[in-house]
């Protein structure tokens, strides 16, 4: 379109594609940086792990005490932290690579091993089911905004609770082809889970190439790691898995009640892991992590809908992006017992700070009741929630389409812009809501007056009623069974 | 070669305005039923937009623009229809009351009433009530259409149905008023036949009031 002003092309132009959010500045990344790793220095992390310890005492540059204590010298956290990539791209089950782990790349995925669920028949809290993970897969597979997908829940109904992992893992293969992030019980079991997918990628190279899932690991904070977390860790590193290890401190709790504080002790237990993983076997894509809340002081409760999430995982963020580590993050979860309204704000401000954030992979959407309850109608209404943010994230076109002076000339004063072609051409970019009610009063009085939890509930049920996902061919669903009895046969002894 | 009017149908719900205007001279040029063209052709695609419409699958401007095609197409045909016929197309007069100068929703609704393949007389905004009264004895419509946005212009919609009582036209036209304050009930209240809540609705209620 030409354009009818005069100087359309100014100098000196600084231009926003989408809108700028940051919580620290470089100079505060740092303070954060060095205080962490003067925390490994002086104070260090206790690692319960044979293997570990006598790969940092080989090192001949960490030190370890005798209570398993391991001190790190900041020239060895900065030689690992230069191996690490600064991209990773999942694959689904289906093919597809789909998730783009890089700078500001932000995807939604579900949270993990939620052991109630509320029944939908009799909407009472119950232990949740291998069904309710493939119920869950198949919601996640369907909606629209969500990028990858954890368990939700954790599979109650398995034999043993010591192989529940490869039950977990097949019931979310089951119903979901987008790519993952599992969960496992030891080294062993995600040497199984890994195997399973292996089995769709066509071997341990492909995997590496484009993994179809990211391994959830975590520490035991303040400054602990057990041994199954450092099998797993080590597991990974060895095969080239790509993980993340993951603080999950409460402010006030177990970690200082300044968010700084809890910032630098976090990173500090991600250093630690860089640095294991390192001397294992360098450059397995390692991602930095974190559930950053306060503990509620009057409740103990570990917060998922605290502001503060918000603001400490944002900083988290910015924390990642300065180092060059794809970032996992926290978001649209809540610590409401039930999706209300609570939920939405909640999941809401959560949601939006991570996405402004840039943050690559945002975690626990659709958590209730602070991590304990699993709701197929929260992921249903976060779906919606994360469309809207999504489109705040797109920002302003300010070129002449954008500016649009011949249309407002063309209009002119009482027009309509309705039936305009540039109208035409350009609403498609809006948010639609799906579950958002923008009717007139009439009509929503005369289709039932249905708020939002009701059409949220609807929703789900359609969801349930009809959608299939592309179904896993027989010869790898029973591959994949063999590895699962296999693990039951050597657990049974 | 004969005219496809399944085509024809095809381009109206893809909004070619001009395609449908131009397809539906040929189909008079050749001679065909101009009944036949209204309603293989013209009808039969918006019948498909009013459906998708109502499924989410099409939206405002697009159904807007079906509707200039609709309207492009009605040109055409109208002259060729029998005068019986020309009515059963049904006729609305429009038109924002006195003292409201919003004159958007209820242009949206002229749209959509001549997507329905009504003819619309749109009067405008800021309108005396004389308007009125003129338009309905000229053009003795099926459905008269008043808006108002503003709850200090909404009792002038009352004015203008006491006025066509008077005038003893009253009952020869169906009543429909709407706008954000509007409610049934203010509708009722005043006299009026039917309440259009939003575009889309006010078509239905319309057409199923004047039986088109």
């Amino acid at each position: 379109m030409e354009s009818i002003m005069p100087d359309m092309q100014p100098m000196n132009q600084t231009v926003q594609e989408t809108p700028q959010f940051r919580v620290l500045t470089e100079d505060q990344i740092e303070q954060i940086y060095f205080a962490a790793l003067d925390v490994l220095e002086r104070i260090g992390s206790r690692v319960h792990q044979d293997e570990a310890l006598e790969l940092f005492r080989s090192s001949n540059e960490a030190v370890v005490s005798d209570d398993k204590r391991v001190r790190v010298p900041a020239s060895l956290v900065e030689r690992a932290l230069k191996t690490y990539p600064r991209k990773i791209t999942l694959q689904g089950r289906n093919g597809k690579r789909s998730v783009a782990l890089q700078k500001d790349h932000v995807y939604f995925g579900t949270g993990s091993d939620l052991p109630f669920t509320y029944d939908r028949k009799t909407s009472e809290r119950r232990r949740t089911t291998y069904k309710d993970v493939v119920d869950a897969a198949r919601i996640v597979d369907y909606l629209p905004n969500f990028d990858f997908f954890m368990s939700h829940g954790i599979v109650g109904d398995v034999p043993n609770p010591q192989t529940y992992d490869r039950h977990q893992f097949m019931a979310m293969l089951e119903g979901c082809t987008k790519p993952m992030v599992v969960t496992s019980v030891d080294g062993e079991g995600l040497e199984d889970l890994w195997k399973m997918a292996c089995l769709f990628q066509g071997g341990e190279e492909e995997f590496r190439l484009s993994p179809m899932f990211v391994a959830y690991i975590e520490p035991i904070s303040p400054l602990t790691n057990d041994r199954s977390a450092v099998e797993k860790l080590l597991f990974a590193a060895e095969k080239g898995i790509p993980a993340m290890y993951t603080p999950c401190p409460s402010s006030g709790a177990t970690a200082p009640a300044t968010i700084a504080g809890m910032l630098v002790q976090s990173l500090a237990e991600t250093l630690l892991a860089a640095v294991m993983c390192y001397l294992k076997k360098p450059g397995m894509p390692l991602i930095m992590g974190g559930v950053t809340t306060v503990m509620d002081m009057r409740t103990t409760t570990y917060s998922y809908g605290a502001p503060e999430l918000s603001l400490a995982s944002a900083a988290n963020t910015d924390i990642s992006k300065w180092l060059n580590l794809i970032m996992f993050s926290t978001g649209g979860c809540s610590d409401s017992k039930w999706v209300d309204e609570q939920a939405a704000i909640e999941s809401t401000l959560s949601l939006l700070t991570a996405y402004l954030s840039g943050a690559n992979l945002v975690h626990d959407v659709g958590y209730i009741d602070s991590g304990v309850n699993a709701s197929l109608e929260s992921l249903v209404m976060n779906d919606e929630i994360i469309g809207m943010v999504r489109q705040v994230g797109k920002g302003i076109r300010t070129d002449d389409e954008g500016l649009a002076l011949k249309v407002i000339n063309e209009v002119g004063p009482g027009g309509e812009f309705v039936t305009h072609d540039h109208t035409y051409e350009n609403w498609r970019d809006w948010f639609l809501p799906r579950l958002m009610d923008r009717s007139d009063w009439e009509t929503w009085n005369s289709e039932g007056c249905k708020t939002l939890s009701d059409r949220v509930n609807d929703e789900t049920q359609r969801i349930l009623d009809t959608h299939e996902p592309q179904p896993i061919d027989e010869a790898t669903q029973k591959a994949l069974k063999e590895i699962i009895d296999a693990a039951e046969k050597r657990h049974s002894k | 070669m004969a005219v496809d009017l399944g085509k024809m149908a095809d381009l109206l719900i893809a909004g070619k305005v001009e395609d449908v205007s131009n397809m539906t001279q040929e189909a008079i040029d050749e001679g065909l039923d101009p009944q036949e063209v209204l309603e293989n052709g013209l009808i039969a695609g918006m019948d498909v937009v009013g459906q998708r419409f109502k499924a989410c699958e099409m939206f405002i401007p697009e159904v807007l623009r079906s509707a200039k095609a609709m309207s492009a197409g009605m040109d055409k045909l109208r002259p060729l229809l029998s005068e019986s016929q020309a009515k059963a197309a049904g006729t609305m007069v429009i038109g924002t009351v006195k003292g409201d100068l919003h004159d958007i929703g209820k242009n949206l609704v002229a749209m959509m009433f001549e997507g329905a393949g009504f003819k619309v007389v749109n009067l405008g905004i800021d309108l005396d009530t004389q308007v009125f009264v003129d338009a309905v004895k000229e053009h003795k419509p099926d459905l008269l259409g008043m808006s108002a946005l503003l709850t200090t212009t909404m009792p002038r919609m009352g004015e203008v149905v006491n006025a066509l009582k008077e005038a003893g036209v009253r009952d020869q036209v169906k009543i429909m008023v709407g706008g954000a304050p509007v409610t049934g009930e203010f509708a009722q209240e005043i006299g009026a036949d039917i309440y259009g809540a939003n575009a889309a609705s006010s078509v239905d209620k319309g057409r199923e009031a004047v039986g088109k």
